[in-house]
């Protein structure tokens, strides 16, 4: 029940942000809900699974080429025909790769995944014919339910349709997450992440587990990737390099690990911040690095576990 | 706020406060909030600058910076554009996604009349086709890689390109047929992996088979962005005995691969072709720059004999305050800069002394005139910049710690660059050039 009414409050306040705010932040909202839904992806397997992934930018990039290569080369403008296809590609890709990394745990698994990832970028970056090399290739207007909205400029058309689509998206996938979470297969995840060994003498296939969950936060990724590639208007080879897999995770531990809300409110504070702190210094890297650094001293369990200790704190 | 330049050090802090009122008009129109054209004349005229600050690429931004922050405190000085100062609110231009974020943030919630700069052409693709449908006056400095170039936008209304990035390798392609036809047999290239990278090296050899040169190619190295350990590559330079390396690096990786070629004689087995020297010449320190290396300077050589008054007054401004010599990202911010100026003010005059729509200055700076650091300079009716281009043989017969040219050769874009409509590559073919 805790848990519906903190989504709907969230919800609402995005309902709300179109109008209370002005054009710009509401395209500044767009890559958030796409992040959002990539990290209730990333969570599940980092925070729910305790399997650290250096490399899920490469499922990032696999849904913003899929939109890309769907709209731009194939001519197939229905953005759902785009989810499906990206989250298809993903998924597999996600199937086979997760074979070979999640033989290993900890570091081993960690640097697995960065080496796919940094294979995939190569990729996108070498074989330019195919995927326009470091510039990317250039992501059409998709249609939304049969709709084109082709009279409306770029800008109306991003704080118009595609935010409520969008938000819309972000809203089954955060739900299904929550059902997966609190589900026994949730149940299994976080078992095996704090004790595989018990966890596995109970009669847990912790691999089979952990499988899915790879799979699954492959999928997720690839989501917010289409997402935030309309958002962008281009996929490029950036999407999927290490330092985005560096910023998935600093934003889940910004907002909270392995709490259902971390993602969405890292991912909020992060696009903020990295805003402000951009429009404001040209040292920003510098206090972002800081930020991160005091976090994890001070704050390991994020601004979700600060407002927790803050509200028992209140309570005594 | 500094009301000689114009420049808010704090960069959006105290203009947020200035235009809330603007904000709050923007806001009843919501997503149709655009720049809007008949605000009273009195208020500045604002600029938006996106450059590179940081990593490899932060030389060449902080050259265009220095120069648009020089050209706008001269602006102001002799009564702004159009009698408006201009002021400039400079963003970062990092990746794609950040940079376009950054644009829109100009656009919308700094109310720009004007965008100018970008530099790479992977952050000017996606920005131009949205920045067009905002309908955004854009000037580029650079960003015009062709293979880019030639499918997006074929024939925008507000957006202006930068001259084809292609042209200093067709300039630094001719230089080399014509001054060492005869002098090499053996060619290899060593550039960073990337579309123009591998256009300008095809381009060369395109051009060799054209002239009738028939020389071997024995090796190419393609190395990483921003890699700064060249010792395998230059190992396997030297094992392929080139006459004629063509260089293509251009950020911080050109001087370090100039100290290890050198190191490793290199340099004293080979003609050096530096296709991007204009880069990173103020780093290529005559030590690691041997007497003969064929320097590309793209469109300001910074020594240029008989130069115009702007560039002489602004090298020594730059050279005494910078202690570095300027290169042709200043002469792109310059000409970017005095292009929009020359662009409101003829549209201004054409209104009977009225402000002009965006539309209408797009339409005045189409086949505009302008002089720029480099010399005589304009942009084409296509949205395409028209500029001079230097290169030559370098000499250390000079009193600076870096090269200088020997002869300077001047090609005008006109003789470099495809014309309205045409293929790069189907040009190259047909192209008269005077070689």
């Amino acid at each position: 029940m805790k848990t519906i009414l903190a989504f709907l409050a969230v919800l609402a306040a995005f309902v709300a942000a179109p109008f209370a705010l002005g054009p710009y932040y509401t395209t500044l909202i767009i890559p958030i809900l796409a992040y959002a839904i990539a990290l209730t992806g990333l969570n599940l397997l980092f925070g729910y699974g305790g399997l650290l992934s250096f490399g899920h930018a490469m499922f990032l990039a696999i849904g913003a080429y899929a939109s890309a290569v769907m709209g731009a080369k194939l001519g197939v403008r229905a953005f759902e025909a785009q989810l499906i296809v990206a989250m298809l590609a993903s998924g597999t890709v996600a199937a086979l790769i997760g074979l070979l990394c999640l033989r290993y745990t900890t570091i081993f698994f960690s640097m697995l995944t960065l080496a796919f990832g940094m294979i995939f970028h190569s990729f996108l970056f070498k074989f330019y014919d195919l995927t326009g090399g470091e510039s990317g290739i250039s992501v059409p207007r998709p249609s939304l339910f049969g709709a084109s909205f082709a009279s409306m400029s770029k800008t109306a058309f991003l704080v118009g349709p595609f935010y409520w689509y969008a938000l819309g998206l972000f809203s089954v996938m955060f739900l299904l997450m929550a059902l997966i979470v609190s589900s026994p297969f949730g149940l299994a995840l976080k078992a095996g992440r704090d004790n595989e060994r018990k966890t596995s003498f109970l009669g847990v296939p912790v691999f089979k587990v952990r499988y899915v969950a790879f799979i699954l936060s492959g999928i997720y990724c690839a989501v917010g990737g289409a997402v935030l590639a309309v958002s962008i208007g281009a996929a490029d080879p950036e999407l999927s390099y290490w330092t985005q897999s560096g910023n998935m995770i600093f934003i889940i531990i910004l907002g909270g690990l392995g709490q259902l809300f971390g993602p969405i409110v890292g991912a909020v504070s992060f696009t903020l911040l990295q805003d402000t702190l951009m429009a404001n210094t040209e040292y920003w890297r510098f206090a972002l690095g800081a930020i991160l650094a005091l976090i994890i001293i001070f704050a390991p369990r994020g601004i979700l576990g600060l407002i927790t200790r803050a509200l028992e704190w209140r309570r005594r | 706020m500094d009301p000689k330049s114009g420049i808010d050090p704090k960069s959006g802090i105290d203009r947020r406060g200035v235009l809330k009122g603007m904000a709050g008009l923007a806001a009843g129109s919501a997503v149709g909030a655009f720049p809007m054209p008949a605000l009273a004349q009195n208020t500045p005229l604002k600029v938006g600058i996106i450059a590179p600050r940081a990593g490899t690429a932060a030389y060449i931004g902080a050259n265009g910076l220095r120069a648009v922050e020089w050209s706008t405190e001269k602006i102001n000085a002799s009564g702004g554009i159009a009698g408006r100062k201009v002021e400039l609110v400079v963003e970062e231009e990092t990746n794609a996604k950040e940079t376009l974020e950054r644009a829109r943030r100009l656009v919308l919630q700094e109310k720009v009349d004007c965008i100018q700069g970008g530099y790479s052409t992977g952050v000017t693709l996606p920005m131009a086709p949205t920045l067009e449908d905002m309908q955004v006056l854009t000037i580029f400095w650079d960003g015009t890689t062709q293979d880019g170039v030639k499918e997006t936008m074929p024939s925008p209304k507000y957006v202006f390109k930068s001259a084809d990035n292609e042209c200093e390798a067709v300039m630094a392609s001719l230089i080399a047929l014509k001054h060492l036809k005869g002098q090499f047999k053996r060619i290899a290239a060593i550039s960073p992996d990337y579309t123009y990278g591998r256009n300008v090296w095809t381009a060369f050899k395109a051009l060799n088979k054209k002239f009738g040169i028939d020389a071997e190619v024995v090796s190419e190295q393609w190395s990483s962005f921003s890699q700064l350990d060249f010792t395998a590559n230059v190992a396997a330079l030297k094992a392929a005995k080139p006459d004629l390396i063509y260089c293509v690096l251009g950020n911080a990786d050109l001087p370090i691969f100039m100290r290890a070629a050198t190191s490793a004689g290199l340099t004293d087995t080979a003609r050096m072709v530096l296709v991007q020297a204009g880069h990173q010449h103020g780093q290529l320190k005559k030590p690691f720059t041997p007497v003969g290396t064929l320097l590309c300077y793209n469109t300001m050589y910074f020594a240029r004999p008989n130069p115009s008054p702007a560039q002489k007054e602004f090298v020594e401004y730059y050279m005494d305050k910078y202690k570095d010599y300027p290169h042709w990202e200043s002469d792109r911010a310059f000409f970017a800069m005095n292009v929009y100026k020359a662009g409101v003010e003829k549209a201004m005059a054409a209104k009977g002394g009225s402000w002009p729509k965006p539309e209408e200055i797009a339409q005045a700076i189409e086949g505009i005139k302008v002089e720029s650091f480099g010399g005589p300079a304009g942009m084409r009716k296509d949205h395409i910049a028209e500029e001079m281009f230097y290169g030559g043989f370098a000499t250390h017969d000079n009193p600076y710690d870096v090269c200088t040219l020997k002869d300077t050769y001047s090609y005008d874009a006109s003789v470099l660059q495809k014309p309205p409509g045409a293929d790069f590559w189907g040009w190259l073919e047909t192209a008269n050039f005077p070689v």
